[in-house]
């Protein structure tokens, strides 16, 4: 009992038995600053991410528990017509809004990009709607194209001999009016990430350009669009990973006229068919399953991303 | 020669076209704000009118009440269910908003600290789990969080709407990434000096990611101001309703009314006024929040 206390010195055993009291506390320490956040995250992040995964296996509806029935979910999402309607009108969705969203986006980022007065004013415009609630401007857009003659949209066709439209009751106008309103909201945000990535971009070398005689589409072109290359794949992926989620304005268009996806399911996409599945219909089972194939398709997007960043690094 | 491809034509011809659709993309805008001040009559009127004639207040609030063709009940006369109507729901999505950016910051940043600077076994795991979790979308949780929510009974209150929205796996990433890179030499000599670790992160690290902590507070503030489908799913009743929650109940309800149409644009006006007045107010963090973060909102 004696023998280790002689063996070592006294003042050292002190300092690293100091040194132990004072790991152990801010140990101790860590662990209280971050139990708060590590509870909250696994109840409600981790924990409902294997739940979901268990419940897209069985045929639970809300009331008794479920039973659980394999793939069956899986399999069943293919025969499905309503699901399969859903994935093709997302797919067009997201096609025209990610491709108009960056090159407008990029035009305006192109044409306002001299930090002039007045650009800065149209920026802050353009970018205004990114602010705004999405309900606000999907209640807003609705009574501009609503089908009544004092409806904005219609009043400007019918200036150009246009006759009325009934936007919400055509199925050839449900894709478009998504596309316009989220273009309406979203182009802004995309000009300002394009602009941080402009400013990236010395301008020693398009002007070296110029003096050499390259016209500004020659210089857009070779040398200002590739330098632009991470800034237009991170908002493609972006784009892409939030598009496929469009779920407000959907909902508070078509939902109050009684049918989710809109005339004969035109703007039906599968965030709505989701929650129409899940919280009007009750089977939870199958919504979930629905929810991990969108999260397939956006790990997909994710890792895409990543590679495609990291070959332009 | 340098002069030649810098022709005022094509200098111009590319800006016209953009101002032009400057100034329609405020029409809209326009239309809600003119919408919210017309009557009645001029409401329904065909060809409507683009400039106010006889602006009114009675969109908001009608003296003469629900006297139809001309007088219908203004927004803060609707929504009767909720005690204060329609201030009701403003209210709500005021003490939501605050409550959860500032708790979910704060247990968000402490968190960040330990990933960043605190030696803990364990963290690695912790870190890599947050960061995987962020690929996973809402529409995963959103069902067995609301199958949580009701087992614990908090479905029409207050915490069944901040609690589940407390825990940001991108705002503790975020903040984790800017701690990294404050030198460990002034932590270290802090802690030699026998500050605790609070003492470190309330006052060394809180004061130096003030940058990162406001460009975070804006995101946070305008996702959960216009946040509708959580409220949507774990609130039914009016007296916890949030503003989208009050503009999606006028949607549905008050639509194809005639003169109706003054009320929704009133309640998108009063909506939508809060985030605008913040994003003209900080404008320059709101820019570089973007550049930051790669966030638009």
């Amino acid at each position: 009992m004696a023998i280790s206390e002689s063996n070592v010195r006294p003042d050292l055993t002190k300092r690293t038995l100091n040194a132990r009291v004072a790991l152990f506390r801010r140990m101790g320490a860590g662990y209280i600053m971050i139990a708060p956040f590590l509870i909250l995250f696994l109840v409600f992040a981790v924990w409902p991410i294997i739940n979901s995964l268990y419940l897209s296996f069985t045929d639970f509806n809300g009331v008794k528990s479920g039973e659980f029935i394999g793939t069956k979910n899986y399999e069943r999402m293919w025969g499905d017509e309503r699901f399969i309607k859903a994935l093709t009108n997302t797919a067009s969705y997201v096609v025209l809004i990610v491709s108009l969203n960056t090159i407008c986006g990029l035009a305006l980022a192109m044409a306002l990009r001299a930090p002039t007065a007045l650009n800065q004013i149209c920026r802050a415009l353009f970018f205004l709607p990114a602010v705004t609630s999405t309900v606000a401007v999907t209640v807003l857009w609705r009574t501009i194209f609503t089908s009544a003659d004092y409806g904005l949209a219609n009043t400007i066709l019918h200036f150009f001999g246009i006759k009325t439209i009934v936007f919400f009751s055509s199925p050839e106008w449900s894709i478009p009016i998504l596309v316009i309103i989220s273009l309406w909201g979203g182009m802004g945000g995309t000009m300002i990430i394009f602009l941080a990535g402009l400013q990236s971009i010395s301008g020693d070398m398009t002007e070296a350009a110029a003096i050499d005689g390259a016209t500004s589409v020659q210089r857009f072109w070779y040398i200002i669009l590739p330098l632009l290359k991470p800034t237009t794949i991170y908002i493609v992926i972006t784009g892409l990973i939030g598009a496929f989620q469009v779920f407000d304005m959907v909902y508070l268009i078509y939902s109050t006229v009684g049918n989710i996806g809109g005339p004969l399911d035109s703007a039906l996409t599968i965030v709505p068919y989701l929650y129409d599945r899940g919280f009007t219909r009750f089977q939870l089972g199958y919504a979930s399953s629905i929810a991990w194939v969108l999260f397939g398709i956006i790990f997909i997007m994710t890792m895409i991303n990543l590679r495609l960043g990291r070959e332009n690094k | 020669m340098v002069g030649s491809n810098r022709s005022p034509w094509l200098k111009y011809g590319i800006r016209v076209p953009v101002f032009l659709l400057a100034m329609t993309m405020l029409l809209p805008y326009y239309w809600m704000v003119l919408g919210s001040f017309k009557t009645v009559p001029e409401l329904v009127k065909v060809p409507p009118s683009f400039f106010i004639t006889d602006p009114t207040l009675n969109n908001f609030y009608d003296p003469l009440g629900n006297k139809p063709p001309n007088h219908i009940l203004g927004l803060f006369q609707r929504l009767t269910d909720a005690p204060f109507g329609f201030l009701t729901f403003f209210l709500n999505s005021l003490f939501v908003t605050i409550t959860i950016t500032v708790l979910s910051l704060l247990i968000a940043s402490l968190a960040a600290y330990v990933l960043a600077k605190v030696q803990l076994p364990g963290r690695e795991i912790i870190f890599i789990v947050v960061v995987a979790s962020m690929m996973v979308p809402w529409q995963v949780l959103f069902i067995p969080n609301f199958l949580t929510i009701k087992d614990l009974g908090w479905i029409n209150t207050y915490q069944g709407l901040i609690i589940p929205a407390l825990p940001k796996a991108f705002a503790v990433f975020f903040l984790r990434q800017y701690m990294k890179s404050l030198p460990d030499e002034m932590l270290e000599a802090a802690r030699i000096d026998g500050a605790s670790e609070f003492r470190i992160f309330g006052q060394i690290v809180l004061p130096l990611i003030i940058p990162a902590l406001s460009a975070m507070t804006i995101f946070t503030v305008l996702g959960e101001w216009n946040n509708f489908v959580w409220p949507l799913i774990v609130v039914q009743d009016a007296e916890h309703g949030t503003l989208p929650l009050a503009l999606s109940r006028l949607n549905s309800t008050i639509f194809s009314g005639p003169g109706t149409q003054g009320v929704l644009m009133a309640a998108s006006l009063l909506a939508s006024i809060p985030t605008v007045i913040m994003f003209l107010a900080f404008q320059k963090q709101f820019v570089e929040g973007i550049a930051l973060t790669g966030q638009k909102g």
